[in-house]
């Protein structure tokens, strides 16, 4: 049986694929390159945060090692177990209950001889833990809770480095002493390497022999319960019976669900970064597409005046780049791996040791449709281009293909083109919406960068023509027909963009954060310092530091009613606020205004006037923001048991770059006077090292319950989030400018044929090496500097505009920053540009002419 | 045969109309071999183009093998060259890209047919080039270059053959070789054969002579 002629037409368009893959695939190397880092960053992005939030929110039941837990921050009083027992054995499917409790407390050796000391996590647990999960200790083996008996402790293998101590040592904390028995791998209920303290883990019934927390409002007690069938009205039932009390529930499915949305969020949000290195590589496969389209314009007329039909040119042409799309894209997919392998091995520590470093493959799939999509959609206008070219062009070159006429089929295509890119950049962001401002901003930033190249080249043509003849050919350079100027800026441009605008934003975030040069800023912070301990302390810190320590009064306080109303934490919405609304306050109260402190609205009280009927309190203006509390609302706080309402006298707005403290609410004098209160002291000498340790021992061997926050310690906990998070988009940032470098290198080799010639002419008329040579500096140094200008003006105003308006921290110009990035743009794209042409300078004009 | 009435071609150039063929009308039968010759600028060129169907007339009408081409689409016209027409031009126009026996393949795998390769392989040792089949077009004299063009040019066995000043670019020796290559595959297949040309002494080998100047027919002789 014959073959059908449509199967002869799909065997003649794969044979001239395949032939012309094989001869031009050099050429389209850019073609494959651009596709490959765009898959790759979407592909390593998407896998990294899916991965991460496997790890992380993949079992949320063994994060919050129970079912459910009830947490508060007092002890339960009899009226709330009661209430809490008789709504679970009502349910009857609880078949564990266990109990917890945490306090973030000083650690130091015994050994006196020895001054180290650091934050932990000290957490108590009884004999059921972990109710849910498993516990194993650094040495492979199971968790067993005779180590803990007799004042024993499990701590993280970091305490030991922190404090310098070994297994079998003792460690002091509070008033206790407890013997290091083993060290764990993993702790069940927390799965990130983020923390600000290592854990220590003791024996719940030492945790209040040893006195710690007999002073303290700190601790946070939670009851945890394993129930063998769904928990999901139990725990609404046990959520309506606490209404009104400060306590809170947790529900392991709806903390998995929240997990999860968070990190799909994210993960749309960093697909999209990757997506606009995708498109950066759209720009790359348009202008490769286009150029080989023009080279390729004899073949197509050859191939027509051969008898090959219009649709199966174009057909040839197309399979050719869904190929190269498609090798493109696996080649991205095997970079995307490289890239989570190298994570992997780079900052495996601070990540969940659980994590996997697999790209997961339907995000492989995922990239790689993306990467042919883009392939096509970018290359469809230039390969309509083919339907132009007419045969007779083998007889007479006029280009004859020009036609005034509106070519309905290219604006069709050019319609689908943009309608697909909006499709994919929706499926993305997991939002039509989101997909368009996407891509409306990069449109926008894409004119406004060309917009001002054309300016800038404008400029450099009306005044660069004043210079010596190399200076003045390189300029003429920039708009030579066929010159890839706008589209080498724009790549260039966006790459400088990026990486700038992240420094930028890094310097200003750091300054503000760089508590330890902030002169009116506590170096340190002594916290539940009791009434009858303030006068030793105080004489104590004035003797070792010479300075007059600041003493403030605090309460510890939680909202218990909004205006007579309990918070709904049946509320999803509610329940997702509940650290911020549901935690404990230190409260403070005095009759003046802090300097650091305006009122925004309201009057700050007088302390002279006649006692108001009710309390008075100030809030602080972000907080009020939130919660939509305005002057004149009334809040009922719990402290210590006992209910206090207290009207809204005025919001505060606290300036928190000159603060020693900042407190969501004082209180007017008068109402908290006689409760039970504690003492924050504040130091804001700065001392070594050596003497802040020995200073924290001594506070600590005469006041152990004293809390001790070090704000070195914090400001290197920031500057390290900071910094992760800097180079976290410092890496997108790369890949920008590594597709910018690749788009600059393939326009360079497209416009390399008229180079060749033009160097031939002037090599004729006598110019020497030298001076060619100078000529390429110029120009690409040209280039670059206005990529470079360009993307520092644009880094300035993003990181202005994000540091004023996003963070709301004080902006400085960073001219050095700037100056040396616009100094390594310019010669980033001289040496790339002169690199990739130096072979021109060589080439003899004779046999150049006459080929041409 | 070939029939061309009353055929004009005006294109602007600039501001102006340019007439290039002015009212032409020429019947060719079948089996002839015709030089068409000129001054350059006569017209020729685009007579063969039209002919072709690489252009299309502003006025008159063409008939290829009993078709009328004038009216038809791009693709009718191309599938129409693909089995009719075989073409030769002076810079020899072949595929880069491609290699020489895969430049003959091409028209074949067009038209679909099944044991192209055998016969690709027949027509270059038909112009003595077996041994360079697997070489680039870069790789190849200019001579060899036109060697594989005519090979590409009666791979589909076309009725029809035109060249387009084939020799122009060649030196005489050259020149000669392909001269004799055409004109022997003209006699074997008895194929039209329409040869644009400069060299008088190539023009009076032919059967009948044209002569074109300004775009008209000035002079059209049989030479038999």
């Amino acid at each position: 049986m014959n073959p059908s002629p449509e199967r002869l037409a799909m065997k003649f368009v794969i044979n001239l694929t395949i032939r012309e893959i094989r001869s031009s695939w050099k050429r389209l190397l850019f073609f494959f390159l651009c596709i490959a880092i765009g898959v790759g960053s979407v592909v390593a992005l998407r896998g990294l945060t899916r991965n991460l939030s496997v790890a992380v929110g993949g079992d949320v039941r063994e994060l919050l090692t129970a079912d459910f837990t009830v947490t508060s921050t007092n002890a339960f009083s009899p009226d709330d177990l009661t209430r809490i027992d008789s709504v679970v054995e009502g349910a009857g499917i609880v078949d564990g209950r266990g109990e917890t409790i945490e306090l973030a407390i000083a650690a130091r050796p015994a050994d006196r001889s020895k001054e180290s000391i650091a934050l932990a996590g000290l957490k108590g647990i009884d004999d059921t833990f972990p109710l849910v999960g498993e516990f194993r200790l650094s040495d492979g083996s199971a968790f067993s809770y005779t180590l803990l008996e007799n004042e024993g402790a499990v701590v993280s293998p970091e305490l030991l480095d922190d404090l310098g101590v070994r297994l079998g040592d003792e460690i002091l904390v509070g008033e206790a002493k407890f013997r290091i028995r083993a060290t764990f791998a993993e702790e069940p209920g927390r799965a990130s390497g983020f923390s600000v303290a290592s854990r220590v883990f003791v024996a719940y019934d030492a945790f209040d022999k040893a006195g710690i927390t007999s002073n303290t409002g700190r601790v946070r007690k939670r009851i945890l319960f394993r129930t063998d069938s769904n928990p999901t009205q139990l725990v609404s039932d046990l959520r309506e019976a606490l209404k009104g009390t400060t306590l809170t529930v947790q529900y392991y499915k709806e903390t998995q669900q929240d997990l999860g949305e968070q990190f799909a969020r994210t993960e749309d949000y960093l697909s999209l970064t990757g997506l606009l290195i995708l498109v950066l590589g759209g720009v790359g496969v348009w202008n490769v597409a286009r150029a080989f389209i023009n080279q390729k314009r004899k073949s197509v007329a050859v191939l027509k005046c051969l008898g090959a039909a219009g649709t199966r040119v174009i057909s040839v042409y197309l399979l050719q780049i869904l190929m190269l799309g498609l090798i493109g894209s696996l080649f991205g997919v095997v970079l995307a791996q490289f890239t989570v392998w190298f994570i992997g091995l780079r900052f495996a520590e601070s990540l969940p040791r659980t994590m996997s470093y697999v790209v997961p493959i339907p995000t492989a799939m995922q990239g790689i449709a993306l990467g042919v999509l883009v392939s096509m959609l970018f290359s469809a206008l230039p390969l309509l281009h083919i339907r132009t070219i007419k045969p007779r062009l083998l007889l007479h070159d006029d280009s004859g293909e020009k036609t005034g006429r509106i070519d309905k089929t290219k604006w069709l295509i050019g319609f689908f083109s943009l309608s697909g890119l909006v499709a994919l950049a929706a499926w993305q962001a997991g939002s039509i919406r989101v997909g368009t401002i996407f891509l409306g901003g990069l449109a926008v930033t894409s004119a406004v960068l060309l917009a001002a190249s054309a300016l800038l080249v404008f400029l450099l043509r009306k005044f660069g023509g004043y210079g010596s003849f190399f200076l003045r050919q390189a300029v003429n350079s920039l708009h030579r027909p066929g010159n890839q100027t706008r589209v080498i800026l724009l790549a260039v441009g966006l790459g400088a963009f990026v990486i700038l605008g992240v420094q930028s934003l890094q310097t200003n975030l750091l300054r503000v954060f760089d508590l330890s040069n902030n002169e009116n800023f506590p170096s340190i912070f002594f916290g539940d310092i009791q009434k009858s301990q303030i006068e030793g302390f105080v004489d104590l810190l004035k003797s070792r530091t010479g300075e007059e320590p600041e003493k403030i009064p605090t309460v510890r306080a939680r909202i218990v009613l909004l205006n007579g109303e309990p918070f709904d934490f049946q509320d999803r919405e509610v329940r997702q606020r509940q650290g911020q609304i549901g935690r404990e306050f230190a409260v403070t109260y005095r009759g003046e205004l802090d300097e650091n402190e305006s009122i925004v609205s309201g009057e700050w009280w007088d302390e002279a006037a006649e006692d108001p009927e009710l309390p008075q309190v100030s809030v602080n203006e972000s907080f009020a923001r939130r919660l939509d509390i305005r002057v004149g609302d009334d809040i009922t706080f719990e402290i210590s048991g006992r209910k206090i309402m207290a009207e809204v006298a005025n919001l505060r707005k606290i300036d928190f770059s000159n603060s020693r403290t900042a407190f969501v609410f004082v209180f007017r004098p008068g109402a908290l006077d006689n409760a039970p209160q504690s003492y924050i002291v504040t130091m804001l000498k700065k001392m070594p090292e050596r003497d802040r340790a020995r200073l924290k021992n001594a506070v600590l061997d005469r006041f152990p319950n004293v809390q001790i926050f070090d704000v070195l310690d914090i400001a290197k906990l920031i500057r390290d989030l900071v910094n992760n998070f800097v180079l976290a988009i410092s890496f997108v940032g790369s890949f920008v400018m590594l597709s910018g470098v690749l788009i600059l290198i393939g326009s360079v080799a497209l416009t390399k044929s008229q180079r060749v010639y033009e160097n031939a002419i002037l090599k004729t008329l006598g110019a020497k090496r030298k001076t060619l040579t100078l000529i390429l500096l110029a120009e690409y140094g040209l280039l670059g500097l206005v990529a470079g200008v360009i993307g520092a003006g644009f880094a300035t105003a993003l990181s202005f505009a994000v540091s004023i308006y996003v963070f709301d921290i004080e902006w400085e110009f960073d001219p050095v920053l700037m100056v040396t990035g616009i100094a390594a743009t310019a010669l980033v794209v001289m040496a790339v540009g002169t690199a990739v042409s130096f072979d021109v300078l060589f080439r003899k004009p004779l046999g150049t002419l006459r080929s041409h | 045969m070939i029939d061309l009435s009353n055929v004009s071609k005006v294109v602007r150039s600039g501001s102006e109309d340019l007439r290039i063929l002015d009212d032409v009308s020429v019947t060719i039968p079948d089996g002839q071999f015709v030089a068409v010759t000129g001054a350059s600028g006569s017209g020729k060129s685009t007579l063969l183009g039209l002919i072709a169907g690489l252009d299309a007339p502003t006025s008159g009408c063409i008939v290829v093998d009993g078709e009328e081409i004038t009216e038809m689409s791009e693709d009718d016209l191309a599938e129409t060259r693909s089995r009719k027409i075989g073409f030769v031009f002076q810079s020899f126009h072949l595929i880069p890209s491609l290699t020489a026996f895969e430049n003959v393949l091409i028209p074949m795998e067009i038209l679909g047919l099944e044991d192209a390769r055998d016969r690709a392989a027949k027509l270059l040792a038909d112009v003595e080039l077996t041994n360079r089949g697997h070489h680039y077009p870069s790789e190849l004299s200019g001579g060899e270059q036109q060697r594989i063009a005519i090979a590409r040019a009666f791979a589909n066995e076309p009725k029809i053959l035109l060249a387009d000043e084939p020799t122009g670019n060649l030196d005489s020796r050259n020149g000669g070789h392909i001269f004799e290559l055409m004109t022997d595959l003209h006699r074997e297949h008895s194929i039209t054969l329409l040869l644009v040309t400069h060299d008088a002494s190539l023009a009076a080998k032919a059967e009948r002579r044209i002569r074109l100047k300004d775009g008209r027919v000035v002079a059209d002789e049989s030479l038999a």
